[in-house]
């Protein structure tokens, strides 16, 4: 058995001090480093994001800026007026429609069965979880093709606002179902403990409890369901008939704005490629403004909960 | 005799008169052979005593004697617990906690609860948090709810403070007044029996200090069983003390129970006066 030297803690002393200045030269090095290479990896992320941006507005401004844009039905152009394009009032307003109908049908189901999820140990809510999380990943073609299947064919709707709305849903769905879930897992057990401990059930609980307490992580969720709908050519491309005219009614032929975009990127006339800048910049633009809108609105929300 | 056994017996003095007055009162809560197990594992065995009535009982014990564990079982929140199994015989006056005969929101009702951090919902105004237990149940109309609401307020003493801004968030008040707001919203639906994990052990003194004081006032008009870590506290507020110790297998079982001034003063058992002396725990 050794005795431990005790008596040359000393030595492990003055050691330590003189490698001090040392270490710390070399952790500084190191620490700079690693901020320049973090800087690197933000210019890579940024400046492709960047070069984006400026084409979009360089290309696109011109159409987003007039007033036809919004008013106007798209026109085709001609050899005599090859800048008679028009605007896509119709395919705004398509989009819309869209939107509002897969909405309507998505935000109480996703949310539902998010809620079911984080709520439940049922062997049906882990294949639930399992589904979930396999259509968040799922190409948004199939979503046109089931809808496609189902809507056009099966039911017999033909080609219709109803059944893009129908696709685009059927793709938020998903993605609403895990937000939420997050979103309900996040709430303190403690606060549904008071809520049962008050002789409130489960149900109630869950509604008038955690529901609310997790609604900023739900609209976060369903901002992001919804701009990743928004730009979605697929699904729309294969069900929805890509109509000239103005409509809002969920069985006629409609269009949308990144049909639209598909339409006139490969026309031969410059004006209508013009204009598909010009959608995919007002797609951008609709999708940020959305988005800080709800981080305005989350944050005013949590500050009012501190 | 040591400066630590003075300040203990001092404390415990003050109680003798009032400790000794429920030994007449009804039983609120009866416990008979009360066990807990979570996945088989036993948290807490055989526990045994009367809750009475319109006093304030006691729990204490090192950290890991099952004294959060039996409370929770006493209005079933155990049930959100997979694989966790109560046995034995917990009685609400007549009725058998267990025996299916009453739904668990009415027994919740009827057990109220305040817990470890207050945790009032973080959605809802001032108002909305005290009646949230009676619109959970159904009570809509709103001179009932007005009065339950100022009622309750004015019983968990913070009326006065909050009266002005009932339309508030519950985030705005400080750590006591939140904890004072979550009884009142446990009160709000006069249970008969309300039980307190450790209400004070997020709080500075001050506000300990004047939970402690509301303990005191609310006693009259419910049985109060609290689990504390605070063995000053315990001797401050209650009137009986039960004390819980870990078995060898690690399960909590009941050492002793009495009344507060017999627990702190003259305990029949080494091993309690030991953990009031401060030897261990």
């Amino acid at each position: 058995m050794t005795t431990l030297p005790l008596d040359n803690s000393h030595h492990i002393r003055e050691h330590l001090r003189e490698r001090a200045s040392a270490t710390v030269k070399r952790r500084q090095f190191v620490s700079r480093l690693m901020i320049a290479l973090c800087w690197v990896a933000i210019a890579l992320a940024a400046l492709p994001l960047g070069d984006v941006i400026i084409n979009l507005f360089i290309h696109g401004w011109a159409s987003v800026s007039s007033w036809a844009f919004y008013s106007q039905l798209p026109a085709q152009p001609t050899l005599f007026s090859p800048d008679a394009v028009g605007g896509v009032s119709n395919a705004i307003v398509g989009s819309g429609v869209i939107l509002g109908y897969a909405l309507l049908g998505a935000l109480p189901i996703g949310i539902g069965i998010g809620v079911y999820n984080a709520e439940s140990d049922s062997r049906f809510a882990i294949v639930l979880r399992l589904v979930v999380a396999t259509m968040v990943g799922a190409p948004s073609i199939l979503m046109g093709l089931f809808a496609f299947g189902l809507v056009v064919v099966q039911f017999g709707f033909g080609f219709c606002i109803l059944a893009g709305a129908f696709a685009i849903g059927t793709m938020m769905l998903p993605v609403l179902a895990a937000s939420t879930e997050i979103a309900v897992r996040n709430v303190p057990a403690t606060l549904r403990e008071a809520g049962l401990a008050l002789g409130a059930k489960k149900s109630t609980t869950s509604l008038r409890i955690v529901l609310p307490a997790a609604i900023t992580g739900i609209v976060s969720g369903a901002i992001l369901a919804i701009s990743r709908a928004i730009g979605e050519t697929a699904p729309v491309l294969l069900v929805i008939g890509g109509s000239q005219a103005f409509t809002w009614k969920a069985g006629d032929f409609g269009q949308a704005l990144p049909l639209m975009i598909y339409q006139d990127a490969s026309s031969s006339y410059p004006a209508q490629r013009a204009q598909a800048w010009g959608i995919a910049l007002f797609i951008v633009i609709v999708v940020f403004v959305l988005s800080l809108t709800a981080r305005i609105w989350a944050n005013s929300k949590q500050k009012e909960r501190r | 005799m040591s400066n630590q056994e003075s300040t203990v017996n001092d404390i415990s003095m003050a109680q003798v008169a009032e400790s000794a007055s429920f030994a007449n009162a009804p039983v609120a809560m009866s416990l008979r052979n009360v066990s807990v197990a979570f996945n088989g594992r036993t948290a807490v065995r055989d526990v045994n005593f009367d809750v009475p009535q319109n006093a304030v009982t006691a729990l204490i014990g090192p950290s890991g004697s099952g004294k959060t564990t039996l409370l929770r079982a006493l209005n079933r929140l155990h049930d959100l617990t997979k694989g966790a199994v109560v046995t034995g015989d917990v009685k609400l006056g007549d009725i058998d906690v267990y025996g299916g005969t009453i739904p668990t929101t009415v027994l919740r009702s009827r057990i109220g609860m305040v817990f470890q951090r207050p945790n009032p919902f973080p959605t809802m105004s001032l108002y909305d948090n005290v009646v949230s237990g009676l619109r959970f149940n159904g009570v809509k109309k709103k001179s009932i709810l007005d009065d339950a609401c100022e009622q309750a307020l004015t019983a968990a003493a913070i009326w006065d403070e909050v009266k002005d801004r009932l339309k508030a968030h519950g985030s705005t008040l400080s750590g006591g007044q939140q904890q004072r707001l979550c009884i009142a919203r446990a009160l709000a639906v006069e249970p008969e029996v309300l039980l307190m994990d450790e209400p004070t052990s997020a709080l500075d003194p001050i506000s300990t200090a004047s939970i402690e004081e509301l303990i005191g006032q609310i006693k009259n008009h419910v049985t109060i069983v609290i689990v504390t870590h605070n063995m000053q506290q315990a001797a401050r507020v209650s009137d009986q003390t039960a004390f819980l110790l870990m078995a060898d297998d690690r399960a909590g079982v009941q050492i002793e129970v009495g009344p507060t001034s017999k627990i702190f003063n003259d305990p029949d058992d080494s091993r309690t006066l030991d953990y009031i002396r401060g030897r261990f725990g």
